[in-house]
């Protein structure tokens, strides 16, 4: 993973301006490229392979070692109803209200630094799962963006709603 | 709160809890100085400190008591019935008043002037002087000055010179020895008495033992996988033993400074049984045994309500009144005790009355009652079984509701409690002999043993407490080896039908799975909280010692599973938990008194009956089945010598093992090469024989000799051939066995 020099300074001049740029990492899910805030972001563990689970919901990706624990991980491409990919994941360790899990993307690609303005919320026309899951976009120069939101990620969080 | 607050409040809890103890002990012996210098003491220790934080409400209420303890102390009052629940009244006043700082840093505005008042109203019966002479002494002595015990003959002899740094205690009868060193090992005692133990004891933060415990686990994980990734390699078998012997002290240690002494939650029962058998009108008489032995601290806690909820239970439902006693031709006092010992790798605390004992046919029509069992099939249990309802969550059987317990919320809270930490509890009663509660926990928490077993590709660890035996049907054995009732599989162990539970199938329920004719099924029997099932795996891996870790709680919410951990491959595996499996299953505990029969029918096999049959380097020789503890595949560096004995060494425990057939020095050539220990049980030591396989299981049949036809020793016809039998007796005993017998019996935590 690469990261791409971000243009934020925090000098003396930029004031206004950085409170408007979000940092976002970005992931990839077969064709389409998700972000998520790095503030959530604890760290990217590389070419995982998470332990099945038996009997688990859906949605959980398995178990991986982290630091002397065990991490239950999400699978988005389960919670997208994407096919299971095989071979080795990448897992973001994400930090929320009940603790920490890992997310588990195809790839995880470089951080961007993106500006307020550029985000749209969630189109009307997502599928009512999709519109829980997603917070908006960023128009990116080539591209959008769609943004996750960890907190609507949390496994438990997942388990009550489903 | 500040630094110094909180001192205070950590201290004067602790200053409390030693009065109480004392207090308890006071009751029946009245006069012992040392006690009531001890009580002082706690309170004038109080007294002083709230002075200097001021806190005027503690302090007028320590005041009062203080001048109370100062006559008593003197000798100018006899501490009797009253007195006492005057002073432990004092004493819920003391306390009430530090958790109020505790939580709200302030005394509160409660009014403690009615306790002061009947404290003072106590003071009446000295009648002889004005406490003014006595308590004055006692001001004067500072809080350095320890209190000594007044001499009969001079009733206000003056306080001793401060400069003594040791309590004056009496030699012959020592009040509590058991509190007086826990204090000293993990607390400074309040500063006058014991300089000494203050400077080598240091408080630590439970957080940090946990963390400790935590860093020590992933010690071991690390540990394992080295010594795996290292084995094939001779240039790092002294080193990766050295880590191993270190990882093992370490672990020990860290282990060590979380242990308290079970005096810790043993100390509060006597008020309990003071207050309750007041309350109950009961006689009690209360015996205490195995104070010192330790538990994890984590441990200690959780086992506290359960005891304080079996003794309350002994109280009310279990001794008599003293008119029913005598009634009954026993002693009008019941004895309650209370004991704690070390039995293998469990700490088993005993709670044993000689009451009433439990009525089995109260408890059935109550369960019947109750709707928790069918009448029908209430008529079928055995006693043992019937006993085992009182653990049914709604089950209570006294005839009144009392406040003391009897809500219904009983025993099946103290097994939860137990369960929770991955303990026992077992019951045992006699109508009109009395009953003995038995909590057995295990010594550790984090890291258990565990047999790690293969299904659905995984690898499962499955906790050997619970494991009680394996068998292996190979598939072309197993059209006739598992059989069916109605889809529901079965299998003949020893002449009694074992429910089966297919691992594969309850994981992946959706998924087609290979037929048991085309795979080795490998059958591991368990006993979980009284049921017991075999449960098929398709593979066994090596025993292992794991790591237990959490899991989150959307896994904990699918409830086969109890955690998870790292195995020495650093593949993750998932902890299954046997007796939710069972209880998913269907498996009922129906099959308890199958268990009880089958030990039974094992006993009957000790005297000869079942062999293992292994083959030791080319010759077919038997070892007694009962006496197989378990087998050992290890690599053949593993064994070492003394002299020219072969023993293995587990976790620094030798034993012996027995080499009749040459094998290991074969072995020994090659660095890869793995021996196969069986290991026994003889007596009260473990040894080891080092077979070349292990062949089978089979029932042996007595010879005979030719023409006087009496039976021949050492030799059994096994598969129609006759086969010697290995003497373990023959194996030479290691020169310290007589010291290490007993701990042998911790490793020993078995298949047998």
């Amino acid at each position: 993973m690469s990261r791409s020099t971000v243009t934020h300074q925090g000098g003396n001049s930029g004031n206004e301006a950085s409170a408007a740029l979000v940092e976002v990492c970005s992931v990839r899910l077969g064709e389409t490229w998700f972000g998520v805030p790095i503030t959530h972001i604890l760290e990217i563990v590389g070419a995982a392979r998470p332990q099945p689970v038996p009997l688990a919901p859906g949605y959980v990706g398995g178990l991986v070692h982290y630091r002397g624990d065990v991490l239950t991980t999400v699978s988005l491409r389960q919670l997208l109803s994407l096919p299971p990919k095989a071979g080795a994941q990448d897992i973001l360790v994400l930090e929320s209200a009940g603790g920490c899990f890992g997310l588990l993307v195809d790839s995880v690609g470089e951080v961007l630094t993106v500006s307020a303005s550029d985000h749209e919320p969630n189109p009307s026309i997502l599928d009512q799962r999709r519109k829980a899951l997603f917070a908006g976009a960023y128009k990116l120069k080539d591209r959008l963006l769609v943004m996750l939101d960890p907190e609507r990620l949390d496994p438990l969080l997942l388990s009550q709603a489903s | 709160m500040d630094e110094l607050t909180r001192e205070f409040l950590i201290e004067s809890q602790e200053g409390l809890d030693r009065m109480e103890r004392c207090l308890t002990d006071l009751e029946t012996r009245p006069q012992d100085a040392a006690l009531l210098g001890e009580i002082f003491r706690s309170v004038h220790t109080i007294k002083g400190t709230t002075g200097f934080l001021g806190f005027k409400r503690l302090e007028k209420l320590a005041h009062a008591g203080e001048n109370l303890l100062g006559l008593l102390r003197d000798g100018k009052l006899v501490a009797d019935r009253p007195l006492i629940t005057g002073l432990l009244q004092l004493l819920d006043g003391l306390r009430s008043i530090l958790k109020t700082i505790e939580t709200e840093a302030s005394e509160g505005d409660g009014e403690d002037s009615r306790l002061i008042e009947e404290l003072e109203a106590l003071q009446a019966p000295a009648h002889v002087h004005q406490p003014a002479r006595a308590h004055a002494g006692a001001h004067s002595a500072s809080t350095a000055a320890p209190v000594a015990p007044p001499q009969s003959t001079v009733p206000s002899a003056p306080p001793q010179p401060a400069v003594v740094a040791v309590p004056a205690q009496p030699v012959n009868a020592h009040p509590a020895p058991a509190p007086e060193a826990s204090a000293a090992r993990a607390q400074p005692s309040p500063a006058p008495a014991a300089g000494t133990a203050a400077e080598s004891t240091l408080r630590v933060d439970v957080i940090l033992l946990n963390r400790m415990m935590n860093l020590v686990g992933e010690l071991v994980l690390t540990r394992n996988q080295v010594l795996q990734a290292t084995a094939a390699d001779p240039n790092m078998t002294l080193l990766s033993r050295r880590l191993d012997m270190v990882t093992a002290d370490l672990r020990e240690s860290v282990m060590k400074a979380r242990m308290q002494p079970v005096s810790n939650i043993f100390s509060k029962i006597p008020r309990i049984v003071r207050d309750l058998s007041q309350s109950l009108g009961r006689r009690v008489r209360l015996q205490v045994e195995g104070q010192d032995t330790e538990l994890d601290k984590s441990q200690l806690e959780a086992i506290k309500d359960p005891l304080t909820h079996a003794v309350r239970n002994s109280l009310d439902h279990g001794i008599e009144s003293p008119a029913d006693r005598q009634a009954a031709g026993k002693d009008p006092e019941g004895t309650l005790k209370l004991r704690a010992s070390h039995e293998g790798g469990h700490v088993v605390i005993e709670v044993s009355d000689d009451g009433a004992g439990i009525a089995v046919e109260k408890v059935r029509q109550k369960a019947i009652e109750r709707g928790l069992i069918t009448a029908d099939r209430a008529a079928q249990l055995g006693e043992r079984e019937l006993l085992q309802l009182i653990f049914l969550p709604g089950f209570s059987t006294a005839a009144q509701v009392t406040n003391v317990s009897g809500r219904g919320v009983g025993m099946d809270v103290v097994r939860t409690n137990v369960e929770k930490i991955g303990g026992k509890v077992e019951i045992d009663s006699r109508a009109g002999k009395g009953t003995t509660l038995r909590l057995r926990i295990p010594l550790t928490l984090a890291i258990i043993p565990a047999l790690i077993v293969r299904s659905v590709n995984q690898s499962f660890a499955l906790p050997q407490g619970s494991l009680s035996e394996l068998v292996h049907i190979p598939p072309e054995l197993a059209t006739n080896a598992i059989e069916w009732i109605e889809g529901a599989p079965l299998h003949r162990l020893r002449g009694k039908l074992l429910p089966l539970v297919f691992l594969d199938r309850m994981l992946m329920p959706a998924e087609e799975h290979r037929l048991i004719t085309e795979r080795d099924n490998f059958i591991a029997v368990l006993d979980a909280d009284g049921r017991r099932f075999g449960l098929v795996v398709d593979g066994l891996a090596d025993p292992e010692e794991i790591v237990v870790k959490p899991l989150s709680a959307v896994l904990k919410n699918i409830g086969l599973y109890s955690g998870a951990t790292v195995l020495g491959n650093a593949d993750l595996a998932l902890i299954l938990d046997p007796g939710a499996i069972a209880m998913k299953a269907g498996v009922t505990m129906s099959a308890r008194e199958d268990s009880n029969d089958v030990e039974e029918e094992l006993d009957a096999n000790a005297r000869g009956m079942d062999f293992l049959l292994v083959e030791v380097g080319g010759r077919r020789a038997a070892v007694p089945l009962a006496d197989v503890l378990r087998i050992e595949q290890l690599p053949a560096s593993r064994i070492e010598y003394i002299g020219y004995r072969p023993v293995l060494n587990f976790e620094g425990q030798l034993m012996p093992v027995d080499d009749s057939g040459g094998i290991l020095p074969a072995a020994e050539a090659d660095p890869d090469a793995k021996i196969i220990v069986v290991v026994c049980r003889e007596g009260s030591r473990h040894v080891g024989i080092a077979v070349s396989h292990v062949l089978d299981v089979a029932s042996g049949a007595d010879l005979f000799e030719a023409g006087t036809s009496q039976r021949t020793g050492g030799v059994t016809l096994l598969k129609e051939r006759v086969t010697g039998v290995v003497d373990l007796g023959s194996v030479p005993a290691l020169p310290a066995t007589e010291t290490s017998t007993g701990q042998w019996n911790q490793i020993a935590e078995t298949v047998a």
